[in-house]
């Protein structure tokens, strides 16, 4: 383990998660290194803070909130089939597009990429994949879709509402434009043409 | 099974009383998240409240594949990300902002020798991906396998997001302590 990857599990020796081999090597990699000493009290310190402090939630009154409007809905879910079915009909849709627009789109990287996968500021702004969504779409639809479309968002949103986005690795441009462009929860797609 | 996925098993029979004891065992960690993200009471009180109303409406779509608090969590870092949404504030990337403390509140906060509201303060200048990762970390005491099922990332970008999230709200800190004393 390096260092970087001791930092980082600093957080979980402070709030007592880390566990076996990995709490092992941590804790001995503290124990010969002043400055992860002083880190590590630093972060229990804060965490210890913020346990601390007193949190004035709704509660009993919002019990009574909740009940009164819980009176006026059933405890009921859309089966699981309707989601299943529609990603169903939904891919095949997507299939059929993915089959007109061979050929017709090329996608460019938006300028260089860090090892995590983000583009940097300086990406060329021509080659972007843009995005903005209906001001109804949830974040649980719009993160389904991105998950589904094989890209993440590296920037956004503008003053207007728009993502750039970037495709991960081992998808093609034809296939995130098939998915994105028939969705419902995607209000403008601007996608780069050759 | 353990109480809360039994409680949330009865909820999705439409079980009222369990509704209730379920929102009694998650109320308060479930709102002092909501609210180191929303930074208002009457918000956070509404966010509580329907997330509440959709773990009444979606119950029976749990699928036992993380534990009740985590679900729940989720819904939760969803709802608030929807607001932020509505209020196009909410800046999604992941980069990591160069951020000065300039707040002007700082000083008669380190007068007061308040640690809480220094924290408070820094938690604040995160952005709030940094911020609610370092919130289940500390508040919550999650792994990063955890919270990355209530975020809906992979666990390594949550390994990412905590080590600079922790880096910057160091650096906030020890800011305000250099600031206390003066040279």
């Amino acid at each position: 383990m390096n260092r970087q990857q001791i930092e980082t599990l600093l957080p979980l020796l402070a709030n007592g998660t880390l566990e076996g081999a990995e709490r092992d090597e941590v804790e001995a990699a503290v124990a010969e290194d002043a400055d992860l000493r002083a880190e590590l009290e630093a972060l229990r310190a804060i965490r210890t803070t913020m346990q601390s402090e007193e949190t004035y939630s709704p509660g009993e009154m919002g019990l009574a909130r909740l009940m009164r409007d819980v009176g006026e809905q059933p405890a009921s879910a859309e089966p699981a089939m309707k989601t299943v079915i529609r990603t169903r009909i939904w891919q095949a849709v997507a299939a059929v597009l993915l089959v007109m627009v061979v050929g017709q789109y090329a996608f460019q990287m938006p300028g260089d990429t860090t090892e995590d996968g983000y583009s940097l500021a300086s990406g060329d702004e021509a080659g972007r994949v843009s995005i903005a969504f209906v001001p109804d779409a949830t974040e649980e639809q719009i993160r389904s879709l991105l998950l589904q479309a094989g890209v993440e968002i590296v920037a956004g949103p503008s003053a207007i509402g728009f993502y750039d986005l970037q495709l991960l690795e081992g998808v093609t441009p034809e296939q995130v434009y098939g998915i994105l462009d028939n969705s419902e929860i995607v209000d403008t797609l601007n996608f780069p043409e050759d | 099974m353990d109480a809360h996925a039994q409680l949330l098993t009865q909820v999705a029979h439409g079980d009222k009383q369990a509704l209730a004891a379920l929102y009694r065992a998650l109320e308060k960690p479930v709102y002092r998240f909501i609210h180191s993200r929303l930074n208002d009471p009457f918000e956070s009180s509404d966010v509580l409240h329907d997330v509440f109303m959709e773990v009444w409406r979606s119950a029976s779509r749990f699928e036992g594949r993380s534990k009740v608090q985590t679900w729940i969590f989720g819904i939760a870092y969803r709802k608030v990300i929807d607001l932020h949404r509505k209020r196009v504030q909410q800046d999604v990337t992941d980069d990591i902002p160069e951020q000065e403390d300039d707040s002007p509140d700082a000083a008669t906060c380190l007068a007061a020798g308040q640690e809480a509201e220094h924290v408070r303060h820094c938690l604040g200048t995160l952005k709030d991906d940094h911020r609610s990762a370092i919130s289940l970390a500390f508040y919550e005491d999650m792994t990063y396998a955890e919270i990355a099922e209530v975020q809906g990332v992979p666990e390594g970008t949550i390994k990412t997001r905590v080590f600079h999230a922790k880096k910057l709200l160091l650096r906030c800190l020890s800011g305000r302590i250099d600031r206390r004393v003066p040279a």
